[in-house]
């Protein structure tokens, strides 16, 4: 995954609407047959940045390369990109064949063999005789479906995707995450995907950038950007994080001592700190998962600090705990699997939390 | 309709309405020419004699031929008017858009007289030529209103796919768009028609020595023996109109339906 060439290349583009200053510097390499996210909420750019990509949407400076060629003079309909559009975009009044194989309109091929490549693309994303339907005839899942092969008749050298599966209901759109990541393997093209689902983008992505107000707070592969965030609002917008107050008291070679909130005296190593602190205040964040309730006769491998059970929300498969550790001027939040045989804990009883301080985040 | 007041007054509306409408047929196929009641024979040699006056018959013609031209030249107006006030911003468009919206509440005696005296002013000759000019005028707005529906229905997303699909800016015109606001422009075209074809002020003032149906019908009313022709006339206006204005109706709700918008509203 790390060697691969790049396929897209954002050079400190900004973009513009009037006044309103929709992309502020982004710069980010998207490799060769790599799947891709943008990740943010609402409005931070996602879509815009996408359309610059796809070609809708100039830019008011830097400069977007696609396969190491400029774009700036590259209208859309000359690009290698093609795009699934949030609302799927399949023309009403067109069969589903005649709207999946629109692309190929200009392609020299025979009609034999323009009606076999429709055929294949249909049987790619399971829509094997569904040719002759009406277009507006199909269900939201088919729709997608169509979209997917329509963009993906071209064989373009990016697939762009904008929130494809918002639509879709749950169920549906979880079979559909893990089809898309089987066809970007099967076609080894690089998909770009824009989502606010961050569970969605940790699901299929091998990279992920999350965006905040038109500019890229982190750019890492989910599991980086899980653990190490660089940022609080990173860490709060992926998953859920405890944070507690921080003072940085030391810093030697590779390592950082601070007083964690209450915690004790702990000793880091520097790349807990991937948000670049330099002395001060500063806080410490923890996974609701890398704290353990203790049972009785377990000890803990690490650090061990007694608390209370404050609040207790039970999820059937896990149970999440508040609980007040002592000394600790708030609650943390923390994840336990349910075992057969151990019974949910009840509020106000006691218990000791096991935790290590290689988990720890810590954050300006 | 809980209340009974608002239930005769809906009645007595409609009636008011329609009641002149409804003494046409029935006159036009009464045999005298004295129009009142008690009725005489039933004929229809009011209708025979229609076709057998050479007079009536250029007004036909003169008719159709603004009618169609207009219709055609407003709803081509009405394309690029919509197309670009449902997809571009541009400085002064609330203005533009408004400025030619204006002929639809304008009284039309003033259109038509400020017409006259600008075309004199330029000594172009008065012939069903500026007829045309000035129904082209009187519909565009109607034109408008129906093709913006169809334009703001259908998704833009749908011509970016296109576009992003290799066609280029006027194909996907011709391929996408095209298709799925037809129906818009078919609606427009028979109601452009339908306007034309029995405005009366306009081709009164501007159709010099070329009477429209309208102009000859009133010209007509002179003429008492003229009278129960005139009726029958008039019943197959009537008949035309409705059916062209039911054709447009449903084309315009069948261009929402297909693009899968929502009806906000429309002439009928
Ligand atoms: N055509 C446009 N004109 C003006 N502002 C726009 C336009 N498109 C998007 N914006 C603004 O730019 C910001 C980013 O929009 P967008 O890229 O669609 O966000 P996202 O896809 O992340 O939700 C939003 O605040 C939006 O209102
Ligand atoms: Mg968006």
């Amino acid at each position: 995954m790390t060697t691969r060439p790049p396929m897209i290349e954002f050079q400190d583009v900004h973009k513009y609407y009037g006044d309103y200053h929709a992309l502020r510097g982004i710069t980010a390499t998207i490799r060769a047959g790599e799947f891709f996210s943008l990740l943010g909420p609402s409005g931070c750019g996602k879509t815009t940045l996408l359309r610059t990509i796809a070609g809708f949407e100039g830019i008011s400076s830097g400069a977007v390369m696609i396969d190491g060629k400029h774009m700036a003079h590259v209208p859309a309909n000359k690009r290698p990109t093609n795009m699934v559009f949030q609302s799927y975009a399949i023309f009403p009044h067109l069969s589903v064949a005649e709207n999946v194989g629109f692309g190929l309109r200009r392609d020299p091929r025979s009609a034999a063999e323009k009606i076999r490549a429709v055929d294949e693309a249909l049987e790619m994303v399971g829509l094997k005789g569904y040719g002759n339907r009406a277009a507006h005839a199909l269900s939201g899942g088919q729709r997608q479906r169509v979209a997917l092969a329509r963009a993906l008749i071209l064989k373009p050298k990016v697939l762009l995707l904008d929130e494809p599966l918002s639509a879709l209901d749950k169920k549906m759109r979880e079979q559909m995450q893990v089809e898309l990541i089987k066809l970007q393997r099967q076609v080894g093209i690089t998909f770009v995907l824009v989502t606010h689902d961050q569970e969605e983008a940790l699901v299929m992505s091998d990279r992920i950038a999350v965006m905040f107000e038109g500019e890229i707070a982190q750019l890492d592969d989910p599991e980086t950007l899980y653990r190490r965030p660089n940022s609080r609002r990173v860490a709060d917008f992926i998953g859920v994080m405890n944070f507690l107050p921080a003072k940085v008291t030391g810093e030697s070679n590779g390592h950082i001592s601070i007083e964690a909130g209450g915690l004790g005296q702990v000793d880091i190593e520097a790349a807990q700190a991937p948000g670049k602190i330099s002395g001060g205040e500063a806080w410490v964040g923890f996974r609701p998962e890398t704290l353990t309730i203790l049972y009785e006769g377990q000890t803990a491998m690490d650090r061990e600090t007694p608390g209370t059970v404050e609040e207790v929300v039970y999820y059937g498969d896990m149970t999440y705990y508040d609980v007040r550790l002592d000394g600790v001027d708030r609650p943390v939040r923390i994840s336990m699997r349910n075992v057969f045989g151990r019974p949910v804990l009840d509020i106000g009883t006691r218990t000791r939390v096991a935790w290590s301080p290689g988990a720890l985040v810590l954050f300006r | 309709m809980k209340f009974p007041a608002l239930r005769a007054y809906a009645l007595f509306y409609l009636l008011f309405l329609y009641a002149p409408i409804l003494l046409l047929p029935i006159f036009a196929f009464n045999d005298g020419t004295i129009i009142a009641f008690p009725l005489k024979d039933f004929t229809t040699k009011w209708f025979e004699q229609m076709f057998t006056t050479p007079a009536l018959a250029q007004a036909v013609k003169n008719s159709l031929i603004i009618a169609v031209s207009s219709s055609i030249l407003a709803t081509t107006l009405g394309i690029f008017a919509a197309r670009a006030s449902t997809r571009f911003a541009f400085p002064g468009k609330a203005g533009i858009v408004g400025l030619i919206m204006l002929p639809l509440v304008l009284p039309e005696i003033i259109v038509a007289v400020s017409l006259l005296v600008v075309l004199l002013g330029l000594g172009i000759k008065l012939t069903t030529f500026t007829v045309i000019l000035g129904h082209v005028l009187i519909c565009t707005p109607y034109a408008i209103a129906i093709l913006n529906t169809a334009f703001s229905s259908l998704d833009r997303s749908l011509e970016e796919a296109a576009y992003d699909l290799g066609e280029t800016k006027w194909s996907t015109f011709r391929l996408i768009t095209l298709p799925l606001v037809m129906p818009g422009i078919i609606s427009s075209v028979l109601i452009s028609f339908t306007i034309s074809l029995d405005e009366f002020i306009i081709a009164f003032f501007l159709a010099g020595s070329e009477p429209t149906l309208p102009t000859y019908i009133f010209s007509q009313l002179r003429f008492p023996k003229q009278i129960p022709m005139i009726m029958a006339l008039g019943t197959v206006l009537v008949l035309m109109s409705v059916i062209l204005l039911t054709i447009a109706e449903y084309f315009r709700r069948r261009g929402i339906a297909k693009t899968g918008g929502t009806d906000t509203g429309g002439f009928l």
